[in-house]
């Protein structure tokens, strides 16, 4: 028994480092600058600047931190997507799924190395917004903005689990992808304030992850403390722990669906 | 005790085609399979592309849900008892997908084992053994995609034999490779039958099935057309001769009206470059030669000659003398 817990700890980190570093690893330190440094500068700069036009306002904090943020949500939804879009096109699907992995092992432990990446995505994010935008964390708890930026970046995560499931079944995850973090950028309240959205798309809001985080990490670089937050964080990490369950029985679920279906190995 | 059993094996496949109105269509992909491999037992299947071999395959190592029938490995029902099937078996599908190009092929190893749960200490004695067998010692820390595709082939053998199954599927597994390689890689499956392994292979190659198998069954279609030892097989074909001739450019109807002569029993045209060999199967030997030459009037003609018949030959009588 602790044996097999032991195995199925390594399989879960060792998922993680390997199939980081087999489908990633065309993230050399340029193709890395580039798509995780200089990309999201140029969002972030494109939304400060569209928001002080559209609100007349001249404070860039909010887009700062709202779009810091989304960083962690695209390296959570497209980065584990690929974790196990990858496969499919490395043909090694019908190797894993023939394997006995523990596949919770084996799937959630693929998220670890993107929670990573996407928190790093945020404190780039909140430099570049030090550093153009005159961003102020002199008032903030740091390690409430910590536990906030993995918090958050773990909700996301359990979002691309969800997404990444489809993989299973279909080559075409990346349409869907894309569709929800265009979502995220609407409705979380990263660029347009949640209460200013029409009532309707106020409750997508509230189901989905990041709002609260981003509400969160606001409250948090403007002062608040980490009791300030509390409700919301754990309201956060509970919506990370359902995706993640829900994900995870989806990918069981997609595993018998797609051993049905016969597309286990098309690419 | 047999180690596999299938009985009555039958997978369909559902493609559907169109936007608004969509049409549903089934293939059968096979259609009614049963066999038995003993213990220990190196045996052959074989059949031309998209007679249901890789389907089969994928079937008995729990990567496809049949439709119908049932397959046990070990005594254990490869759809109730997945779970405990994978740790006993091992597979490879030919070609050169299925290995992290971007790891080295000791990273693909060593991440292999963990999910076959191969603990540390046994993985880090494994590994070289399995490297040395193989052929890859000293080139185990580059990345696979300097391979060669014989080297990712034998990648792939030494990642199925990490948590030393009883069972191996090697769907073929020579794909591909130049001569020498593919000689080194039957060499490998040889020496694999020797260490007790139960081995399914399925294979194009009619020689590697004689040279290997112990028993061989010919499916196509989706059905089991023949199943029996190397030398059994050929007995079907012993009463007959094969004339071969050579060919540059061959029209349809003249093979049509070749396969309609009463002393022919089969043709079959295998192309070679910017040659056709046609071969005959016959009773008459070489005494058909001159009847067939008038029949080739006209084309231009290479070399004719008269030999026994092979295990090949017993293939294409069974299956139909489709080209090649």
């Amino acid at each position: 028994m602790l044996n097999r817990l032991t195995t199925n700890t390594r399989i879960f980190f060792e998922g993680a480092y390997y199939s980081y570093k087999a489908l990633f690893r065309w993230l050399r330190p340029a193709t890395y600058l580039a798509s995780e440094v200089f990309a999201p500068l140029t969002m972030m700069i494109f939304f400060v600047y569209i928001g002080a036009y559209a609100s007349g306002s001249n404070s860039a904090s909010f887009y700062v931190i709202g779009n810091s943020l989304i960083f962690a949500a695209s390296s959570g939804i497209f980065g584990v997507t690929m974790s196990v879009g990858g496969e499919r096109w490395s043909g090694t699907l019908p190797y894993l799924f023939g394997s006995p992995a523990n596949r919770w092992a084996m799937f959630v432990g693929r998220a670890v190395m993107h929670v990573l990446n996407g928190m790093l995505g945020v404190f780039i994010g909140l430099g570049w917004g030090i550093l153009l935008f005159k961003l102020d964390l002199s008032h903030t708890d740091p390690l409430a903005l910590l536990l906030t930026i993995l918090i958050t970046t773990f909700s996301t995560s359990g979002l691309g689990l969800l997404m990444g499931c489809l993989s299973l079944i279909t080559r075409n995850v990346m349409l869907v992808n894309n569709t929800v973090y265009f979502l995220l950028l609407v409705f979380s309240g990263a660029n347009i304030p949640v209460g200013d959205l029409p009532r309707w798309m106020q409750v997508i809001s509230q189901g989905l992850p990041l709002t609260r985080g981003v509400a969160c990490a606001r409250t948090i670089i403007d002062g608040g403390s980490l009791a300030d937050v509390l409700p919301l964080l754990q309201v956060e990490f509970l919506i990370g722990v359902i995706l993640t369950i829900l994900g995870y029985f989806l990918f069981k679920i997609f595993e018998i669906e797609a051993k049905r279906m016969g597309t286990l190995d098309i690419f | 005790m047999d180690a596999i059993t299938v009985n009555h094996l039958r997978r369909l496949y559902k493609s559907t085609d169109g936007i608004i109105k969509r049409t549903t269509k089934e293939v059968v992909a096979v259609e009614d399979v049963s066999f038995e491999i003993r213990q220990g037992e190196l045996f052959g299947l074989l059949g031309p592309n998209g007679a249901g071999k890789t389907t089969s395959v994928k079937m008995l190592t729990t990567l496809l849900i049949p439709s119908g029938g049932s397959a046990t490995i070990l005594g254990l029902d490869v759809v109730k008892d997945a779970n405990k099937v994978r740790p006993r078996i091992g597979f490879i599908f030919g070609g050169e997908r299925g290995l992290y190009w971007r790891l080295s092929g000791l990273d693909n190893l060593r991440y292999f084992a963990s999910l076959y749960y191969v603990d540390e200490a046994t993985s880090k004695k494994r590994i070289p053994e399995l490297l040395e067998i193989v052929g890859l010692k000293g080139r185990e820390r580059e990345k696979v995609e300097g391979y060669s595709r014989g080297m990712r082939q034998r990648l792939h053998i030494a990642r199925a034999l990490l948590h030393d199954p009883e069972v191996l599927f090697l769907d073929e597994p020579t794909m591909g490779l130049d001569p020498v390689g593919a000689r080194e890689l039957r060499t490998t499956v040889k020496n694999l039958q020797s260490a007790n392994k139960t081995i399914l292979l399925t294979t194009h190659y009619m020689f590697e099935a004689d040279a290997l198998c112990q028993r061989i069954a010919v499916i196509n279609k989706g059905k089991i057309v023949a199943l029996d030892t190397p030398e059994k097989l050929k007995e079907n074909v012993q009463d007959l001769s094969v004339v071969e001739v050579e060919l540059y450019g061959i029209p349809q109807e003249v093979i049509e009206r070749i396969k309609a002569l009463d002393f022919v029993v089969e043709v079959s045209i295998e192309n070679r470059d910017q040659r056709q060999v046609m071969q005959v199967h016959t009773p008459k030997g070489p005494e058909a030669i001159p009847v067939l030459v008038e029949h080739l009037n006209g084309l231009r003609i290479g070399r004719i000659i008269t030999r026994e018949p092979t295990l090949e030959d017993a293939y294409v009588r069974l299956v139909g003398g489709a080209e090649q």
